[in-house]
């Protein structure tokens, strides 16, 4: 008998189905990929399982127990376990008391038994081979280690289901092998695990089955052995557009950015040249320096040394407002933090950092910036109903899309792109390393920062790797490759 | 069907206009109580919510950027008791105007530095800001010549022999096609902060920086500035009411001028639809927020209650707007599950 079955799930929102007719099923003792792009209704089955929303039909089976209408705290007791992708962690409390959170040990007169629970988290780190002082604070813990506690947590309590929503896309990869032998371990206790990626090396190492879920509704389900990357992504997709290539080498002409001995917090001694139309990747491992370099040219941070030229203009320190004016434009990792402002439209969104640059014009004409809009949106190939929508109704890769509009707004010349694909479907993916060469092709200078190493043979013209601060090695685009990347970004190179 | 349409334009509506709707009911309800509503009994509400509404404007934007004030109140007091100094000294009413907007917003600017650049928690500074001024408004009375407070002993009055005491009162108290000036003012100055919260970029920023901070500052906005400025206008905005205010009373006593206010103003905000949270809500419903508090208390009068009544009514009323704004939704949400749950099972 499997450990859950799910049958006949419908659920909608504001009468539209986000989920028709959908079915799961989850063996004992495996680990089980849940697939599909953003939006097809993996979330949502997800939350319906573990009792944060009431499915509007069907039926769930759990354990050989049928579930009607649980609550989060049923769910929990039953053992199913919900590791968010956005960690549900208390920073300002500490590691065992976040463990023991409305568990916790009582003894006479509701005292907390403190000692027992320090105890019980210690030896449940050590079990697992986790590194964590159960008297930390959470702030005072690397991601790596955060998401770790998250899943300990959900061991502490005998769960024997835990759900992983994209647990690695703040791990490198050494953590992500740790997390990954945890897993293991787990596994050959009889634990299952449901797992959410769009990281098609991890399915396909770590996982034993899958099921495909496709706009809402449920597609194919089989065994990772039996199929490939290509058929999976078929499958997610609809469409065969995972191993296509559409680089191509472009014109480039004056040079835009200079870097010379550049240094600042996290990087040093970083020398560069960039001409127009160019496009460069940076990688490296989480830290490493890559996304520190970006910050603290958009003048997030003050640098310490050397110089960076733009446009032949030296680049005035640690000032926002500056870096914008001579051309630079941040694309920041983490959009939902440092790029979205939820509660304005698609427009307002769009045209709000061109404003900082001409804020002696006071009126805002309408008519004008609707002009721009609809020059982006067909640019951009955006899609948007309208663009008084709020902007949080968008997917992700629209989203990304509109905030790509905003910086080409600031008529910016070199655009920093900070992790431009996280949190984005396979074919929003696609189309914005399309746009990126595209925006290559007009004039535009790209930088891009993924740990993604597909991402960037198929945009960049060489690429950066970055190891502790410094580069390590500069790659043209016909060397750019996982495996020699993976060498030179942990400094296993021998040469 | 139409009926269900019609249904949903008014849900639509009452979840974008909830203040003016509100308004009405008030409205209706003083028409209804005080048994021949007159026209100048109607002005007189424009009237009486010319310093609250003016004061709300300020707090609406200080609350759209996610912050609070709650020195307004006591700013009033003090911005009023000196600017009737400033009147008893200079028989000016150009020069008082200019001292009273001017010193308003250096008392903003107190507030806003504080906020904004240094970075303290609003709540905090502006409590200890409200203690201060209020101290100050009282503790100057008391010791400035008597000449100078207009003779009184704890209450600052403007000379009534002055060649521009007509003059500044009248503009207090008089009329313009019926219209009292203090009341069209209220609704130039919404006229004025509905253009620059919508239609202008510095106004757009107010809204950015409100609705996520991060968000705003990786936008280039300069965070700090726009924090700071928002309260400078807001305190410009206490000084032009405190100019309205001695005009229409020709006095200011520092113990009770503008008390409560403060609490009044974020009370009209809220009313008037906009989120504590900050980065929503909308200008015009401050005035409608102002309007109907002043309607309550004209209610009282014409039923002939204690006044002592007065807050109960008002705190009772915000809580049922709050509540219908709130709760509406989430029933609506439940009703839709469990019909879907019936169709389901009708289905199966």
């Amino acid at each position: 008998m499997s450990l859950l079955l799910m049958r006949g799930i419908c659920k909608a929102f504001n009468g539209v189905p986000v989920l028709k007719n959908t079915a799961l099923t989850v063996e004992r003792g495996v680990v089980h990929a849940l697939l599909g792009e953003n939006g097809a209704g993996k979330s949502t089955l997800m939350n319906i399982l573990t009792g944060t929303i009431p499915a509007d039909a069907g039926e769930v089976i759990f354990d050989g127990q049928k579930l009607d209408r649980p609550t989060i705290r049923q769910t929990e007791e039953l053992g199913i376990a919900f590791v968010h992708q956005e960690l549900n962690l208390f920073n300002d409390l500490k590691v065992f008391e976040n463990m023991f959170m409305c568990k916790e040990l009582e003894g006479a007169l509701w005292h907390l038994k403190k000692k027992e629970m320090i105890a019980r988290s210690r030896e449940l780190f050590d079990r697992l081979q986790v590194n964590i002082d159960p008297q930390a604070y959470v702030h005072e813990l690397k991601t790596g280690d955060r998401q770790l506690l998250e899943i300990s947590k959900a061991l502490l309590f005998k769960a024997k289901l835990l759900i992983l929503d994209e647990p690695t896309t703040a791990l490198n990869n050494e953590e992500i092998e740790h997390l990954f032998d945890i897993v293991k371990g787990l596994k050959a206790d009889g634990l299952s695990f449901i797992f959410i990626s769009h990281k098609m090396p991890e399915i396909f190492s770590y996982c034993d089955n899958y099921t495909v879920f496709r706009n809402g509704e449920y597609i194919a389900e089989g065994r990772i052995a039996d199929t490939n990357p290509e058929e999976v992504t078929k499958l997610m997709v609809g469409r065969s557009g995972a191993a296509q290539s559409f680089y191509e080498p472009r014109e480039t002409g004056d040079t835009v950015l200079a870097l010379d001995k550049y240094s600042g917090e996290g990087f040093h001694d970083v020398d560069l040249e960039v001409k127009r139309g160019q496009v460069v990747g940076l990688t490296g491992l989480e830290g490493c320096g890559s996304s520190e370099l970006m910050q603290c040219l958009f003048g997030l941070s003050a640098s310490t040394g050397g110089s960076a030229t733009v446009n032949g203009k030296v680049l005035p320190p640690a000032s926002v407002h500056a870096a914008m004016r001579a051309g630079i434009g941040l694309l920041a990792a983490n959009r939902k933090e440092n790029s979205v402002i939820p509660d304005m439209d698609i427009l307002e969104n769009m045209y709000l950092a061109e404003h900082t640059l001409s804020a002696g014009k006071f009126h805002i004409r309408k008519g004008e910036e609707l002009k721009k809009y609809f020059h982006y949106k067909e640019l951009l190939n955006l899609k948007a109903a309208s663009p008084a929508l709020p902007v949080v109704s968008l997917s992700g890769g629209n989203q990304q899309k509109v905030f790509i509009a905003r910086w080409l707004n600031t008529n910016a010349s070199v655009l920093l792109f900070d992790n431009p694909t996280q949190g984005i479907d396979v074919g929003a993916k696609a189309e914005i390393y399309k746009l990126i060469l595209k925006l290559a092709a007009q004039g535009k200078t790209v930088l891009v920062n993924t740990l993604e190493i597909p991402e960037l043979q198929k945009v960049a013209d060489f690429c950066l790797v970055f190891y502790n601060g410094g580069v390590i090695k500069v790659l043209p685009h016909q060397e750019i490759e996982e495996h020699r990347i993976m060498m030179y970004s942990t400094n296993s190179a021998g040469e | 069907m139409n009926n269900q349409s019609s249904g949903a334009l008014l849900s639509r509506l009452w979840h974008s206009y909830s203040y003016i709707f509100v308004f009405v009911i008030i409205f209706c309800v003083y028409a209804l109580s005080s048994n021949g509503l007159t026209l100048n009994a109607a002005m007189n509400i424009l009237r009486h919510s010319a310093v609250i509404g003016i004061i709300a404007l300020g707090m609406g934007m200080v609350c759209i950027t996610a912050e609070i004030d709650l020195s307004v109140g006591s700013m009033l007091a003090l911005v009023s008791g000196l600017s009737v100094v400033v009147f008893n000294v200079t028989d000016s009413i150009l020069l008082t105007f200019l001292f009273a907007v001017g010193f308003g917003c250096l008392c903003g600017l107190l507030n806003g530095v504080l906020v904004g650049i240094v970075k303290m928690p609003s709540f905090i500074v502006t409590l200890a800001t409200m203690l201060i001024f209020r101290s100050f408004a009282q503790y100057i009375c008391q010791h400035i010549d008597k000449s100078l407070a207009g003779g009184g002993s704890s209450v600052y009055r403007m000379i009534s022999k002055l060649d521009m005491f007509q003059p500044m009162f009248s503009f207090g108290n008089s009329k313009f096609l019926s219209l009292p000036i203090v009341g069209i003012m209220l609704v130039l100055l919404t006229a004025l902060f509905v253009y620059i919260l919508e239609s202008t970029k510095f106004g757009k920023k107010v809204y950015a920086v409100g609705s996520s901070y991060k968000g705003a500052f990786m936008a280039g906005i300069n965070v700090s500035l726009m924090k700071t400025m928002v309260f400078v206008i807001t305190g410009g905005l206490v000084g032009v009411a405190s100019f309205f205010w001695i005009a229409m009373n020709a006095s200011s006593d520092p113990a009770t001028t503008g008390s409560s206010y403060e609490m009044y103003a974020i009370a009209a905000v809220v009313l008037g639809g906009i989120s504590m949270a900050g980065g929503r809500g909308r200008c015009l419903g401050i005035l409608f927020g102002a309007l109907s508090y002043t309607v309550i208390d004209k209610i009282i009068i014409a039923l002939k209650m204690d006044s002592l009544i007065n807050d109960a009514v008002k705190g009772i009323i915000l809580i049922v707007v709050i509540l219908i704004q709130v709760a509406g939704p989430q029933i609506r949400e439940r009703m839709r599950v469990m019909r879907a749950r019936a169709q389901a099972q009708h289905g199966s």
